[in-house]
């Protein structure tokens, strides 16, 4: 009997809280997807190419990361199995009420919790696994890494740190059930679902004051960030984020009412099929739900704008490898003594670089000093320079140094430092590999250093994987965490609204215009916070862009498109969650 | 006569195994302008047979018509529209939509059936007057009266002018005061807008307002009272009389 209840009771919280299901499965996909980093094409790429640190350090950061993420979603999960017991109270006070004992009633939640969450863990791990290869696929081509063939790969110790993680928060679910079950008294747990939120009636007309005025505030938000620019972090500046949250929140606290004045005054509107309802619903239920839409209103602000900004920055930092350095190889000496010559080519070629086989262009140059202190460069090692690789660069070197050329074999000149500066033929990879053998050791200097064009690029790439990859992590973490408080708030009113619909079926109101004022109502609570965070978003990314416009340019048609795309796949996902379980609680109280 | 309601062989039985039957074989009519009580103790199925007759519920057996139409082959798509265009409810409790005021309540009824929006305050406000709730019209379920919320909720049923008024135990949750105003209103909604009422008690009291009284129990109609041209306390009295002469439980009736 116990068993078959629970089988039972399972098989209806799937379809009863697909909520809760899907914030699990997204939490644990998540986590898997950035703790198997090692994964990831771009990562495995840097590591085979004496990357071995930056990787780790980005490891590092994603597992300190992590731990955050972990505290986020344990909340997360809490509240949703939260909003179940609250949801099955009155079923367990029945439970109590026929017999059953509490430790027998707390054992069915148990039990159910257990499947529930490990089918989550599953379907997650599953996810995470594919999003895993999906992530790398797009990474590589943002990159433009070489990709090798494709390769299915799974990563098991984060496989292993996931199922910890996760098998962490349901016990601390499973405590909280038990406590919960333990703790409440048996009338309480029955009389759960009539206690109704009481009903405040507030001045329409104070609303419509309070909105103006928090519209207000949002302008003079707006104002401040456009004309001070973004990264001027002083008093002014939390001034002008308390003015944004503030007015955000006015906003949402008076656009209910605002809404019902506005609509009240046009009588064709108000008095139109379930219209009137729908206002008073909404107005009713605002009352509850202006923080936490204020909350998650800047939650998706932050999701959006650090989505957007790390792909955009990414996609800039790009552009400036190639600006850097224009050779593949440069290599810079100082003799032990000034004046003397150092001849760099023979040193690497005994090295085991050499540079007429490993070299498609190759030349080394002194830089002198004449007697008035002035930087020279000699006539022939300029032409030379200006034969290897053109004339732009070569004045670019020129006037990088204020150097002025001069004629002649350099008497009278003192040989500062000595340059070395190639273009690899062939492999490059293998030419790299050689270079950076020869210049481990180069005698007979007073120090020398070398840059090469695929050192800088990579570890250019490092910081855009690792901008990239804790942006995407972050955005996407507190995008499921507003998704997800909204689909448990919009699904407990459907629950308390469970009567008014019954109410409606009664007097006739047909089952397809009840589902379509429930949609309504979600399509408000979820299209309002976000409305505002975009509009919230376009005017910080207008003042983040003249930010990074003095970096490079920012990639706003990518960016703009990847952040559709998440917020589309999540929010939309839990909007339609949403949409179908309060109808689901709906149609079965009429 | 017009006749509004038709019930013949009317079944509705419950659980598989052990069957309960609610409701059994019922006939009975209505006409017009008529005001109906149905009597009886509790669990003798008068619930039921009104659910059934509102179409929320549906009858195992038996058929339904109201102005000469079968309802039991009704659709779903059919039944919303019939509910709402031509019946009108009140119920014991679970009855305002605690979100609106008195007013939107009273509206709700007909812009759910598409009544232009020029048209609505008019009738809103005449039936309103009739149930002389004009001074809450502007307030919430929760800041009125048990009385006047029941009265808002007649008001809801009738501003639609539906063929016939439905009322499930509506005085049940009201002091014996507000129960003699809302019935008062009751008649005056028969006499001057012959309203066709059929209403459901267990109260004696109650049930003498109405003009003919139906007896249920255990699912079936067993004795039927007219009023006559008596005044209402003669008729109470015949109507305690059938109770205790069929041997009704008594502390149930009264
Ligand atoms: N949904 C149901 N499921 C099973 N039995 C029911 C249901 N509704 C009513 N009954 C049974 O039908 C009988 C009549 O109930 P009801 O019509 O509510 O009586 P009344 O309204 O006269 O008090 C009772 O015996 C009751 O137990
Ligand atoms: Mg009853």
């Amino acid at each position: 009997m116990f068993s078959k209840l629970a089988v039972k009771n399972v098989g209806r919280s799937f379809r009863d809280y697909g909520v809760y299901f899907l914030t699990v499965a997204f939490g644990v996909c998540l986590f898997y997807v950035f703790n198997a980093l090692e994964t990831q094409t771009v990562i495995r790429y840097l590591s085979s190419h004496q990357r071995q640190e930056l990787v780790g350090a980005i490891q590092q950061l994603i597992g300190v990361l992590s731990v955050f993420v972990w505290f986020v979603l344990a909340f997360l999960i809490l509240y949703a199995s939260g909003f179940l017991v609250r949801r099955r109270s009155r079923e367990m006070g029945t439970y109590l009420m026929l017999g059953m004992e509490r430790w027998q009633v707390a054992r069915l939640l148990l039990a159910e919790t257990a499947v529930t969450a490990l089918v989550a863990l599953a379907v997650g791990l599953a996810l995470g696994v594919v999003l895993s290869q999906a992530l790398s696929v797009f990474t590589a081509g943002l990159f433009a890494v070489p990709q090798t063939e494709f390769q299915f790969s799974v990563s098991l110790p984060a496989l292993l740190r996931t199922i910890l993680a996760f098998v962490g928060i349901f016990l601390l679910v499973m405590l909280y059930h038990a406590f919960t079950v333990s703790r409440r008294k048996l009338i309480d747990l029955l009389r759960a679902r009539r206690v109704n939120q009481e009903l405040k009636v507030r001045s329409l007309g104070m609303s419509v004051v309070l909105f103006l005025v928090g519209c207000a505030l949002l302008v003079v938000a707006y104002a401040m960030l456009l004309t001070r620019g973004l990264l001027r972090v002083d008093g002014l500046f939390w001034v002008m984020i308390g003015l944004g949250s503030l007015g955000t929140l006015l906003f949402f606290r008076a656009l209910s009412g605002f809404l019902l004045r506005l609509c009240q005054s046009n009588k064709k509107l108000y008095y139109k099929n379930l219209n009137m309802f729908i206002l008073r619903q909404f107005n009713a239920s605002i009352n509850t739900t202006y923080r936490s839409m204020t909350v998650i209103c800047l939650m998706l602000l932050l999701a959006i704008g650090i989505t957007a900004t790390s792909v955009g920055l990414n996609n800039t930092v790009s552009q400036m490898a190639d600006q850097t350095i224009f050779q593949d190889v440069e290599l810079v000496a100082w003799p032990e003594e000034e004046g003397d010559t150092l001849d760099l080519a023979a040193a690497l070629e005994a090295g085991g670089f050499d540079p007429e086989q490993q070299c498609s262009s190759w030349t080394t140059f002194p830089l002198y000093q004449n007697e008035a202190g002035e930087p020279c460069l000699l006539q022939q090692d300029y032409d030379a320079y200006v034969s290897a690789w053109g004339q732009e660069p070569a004045d670019a070197f020129l006037e990088s140094w204020g150097a002025r050329i001069v004629d002649g074999e350099g008497a009278g000149l003192t040989a500062l430092r000595w340059y070395f500066l190639a273009d690899y033929a062939g492999d490059p990879n293998e030419a790299e590999q050689l270079f950076l053998q020869a210049a481990g050791y180069i005698p007979d200097t007073g120090g020398y250093q070398y840059t090469t064009k695929q050192s800088i690029w990579m570890d250019l790439m490092g910081t855009k994987v690792l901008v990239l990859f804790i942006g995407l992590y972050l955005g996407v973490v507190f995008l499921v965490a507003s998704a997800a408080v909204l689909a448990l708030q919009q699904l407990s009113q459907a629950a308390d609204s469970a009567g008014r619909y019954q109410v409606l079926s009664r007097l006739g109101v047909s089952e397809k215009m009840r589902g379509r004022s429930v949609d309504i109502q979600v399509f408000l609570a979820f299209f309002l916070p976000l409305a505002l965070a975009l509009v919230h978003a376009v005017v910080g990314m207008t003042a983040a862009n003249a930010v990074i416009a003095e970096v490079g340019r920012v990639d706003a048609a990518a960016s703009s498109a990847v952040t559709a795309l998440l917020l589309v796949a999540v929010y939309g996902g839990y909007f339609l969650a949403t949409c179908w379980g309060s109808r689901r609680i709906l149609r079965a109280a009429a | 006569m017009e006749q509004i309601l038709k019930v013949e062989g009317l079944c509705r039985d419950y659980g598989k195994g052990t069957v309960t039957h609610a409701v059994d074989h019922v006939d009975f009519s209505v006409e017009k302008g008529e005001f109906v009580g149905i009597m009886g103790p509790s669990g003798s199925g008068k619930t039921t047979l009104l659910n059934c007759i509102s179409t929320i519920d549906t009858p195992t057996a038996g058929h339904i018509w109201v102005e000469g139409r079968d309802i039991t082959t009704l659709k779903q798509k059919g039944l919303s529209r019939f509910r709402r265009e031509r019946l009108g409810f009140v119920f014991q409790d679970c009855n305002l939509l605690d979100t609106l005021t008195a007013y939107e309540n009273i509206a709700l009824a007909l812009t759910i059936r598409k009544t232009p929006a020029q048209k609505v305050d008019a009738l809103v406000r005449e039936t309103a007057q009739l149930l002389e709730i004009t001074d809450c019209l502007n307030k919430y379920p929760y800041q009125m009266s048990g009385g006047q919320q029941q009265r808002t909720a007649a008001a809801r049923a009738i501003v639609t002018e539906p063929a016939l008024v439905l009322a499930d135990e509506p005085t049940g949750a009201l002091d014996s005061k507000s129960a003699r105003l809302l019935l008062e209103r009751f008649e005056l909604m028969n006499q001057l807008r012959q309203a066709t009422i059929l209403m459901v008690t267990h109260d004696a009291f109650t049930a003498s307002y109405c003009h003919r009284i139906l007896f249920l129990q255990d699912g079936s109609l067993f004795a039927q009272v007219e009023r006559g041209n008596q005044d209402r306390k003669d008729f109470f009295r015949q109507i305690i009389g059938v109770v205790t002469q069929l041997g009704g439980d008594q502390s149930d009736v009264l």
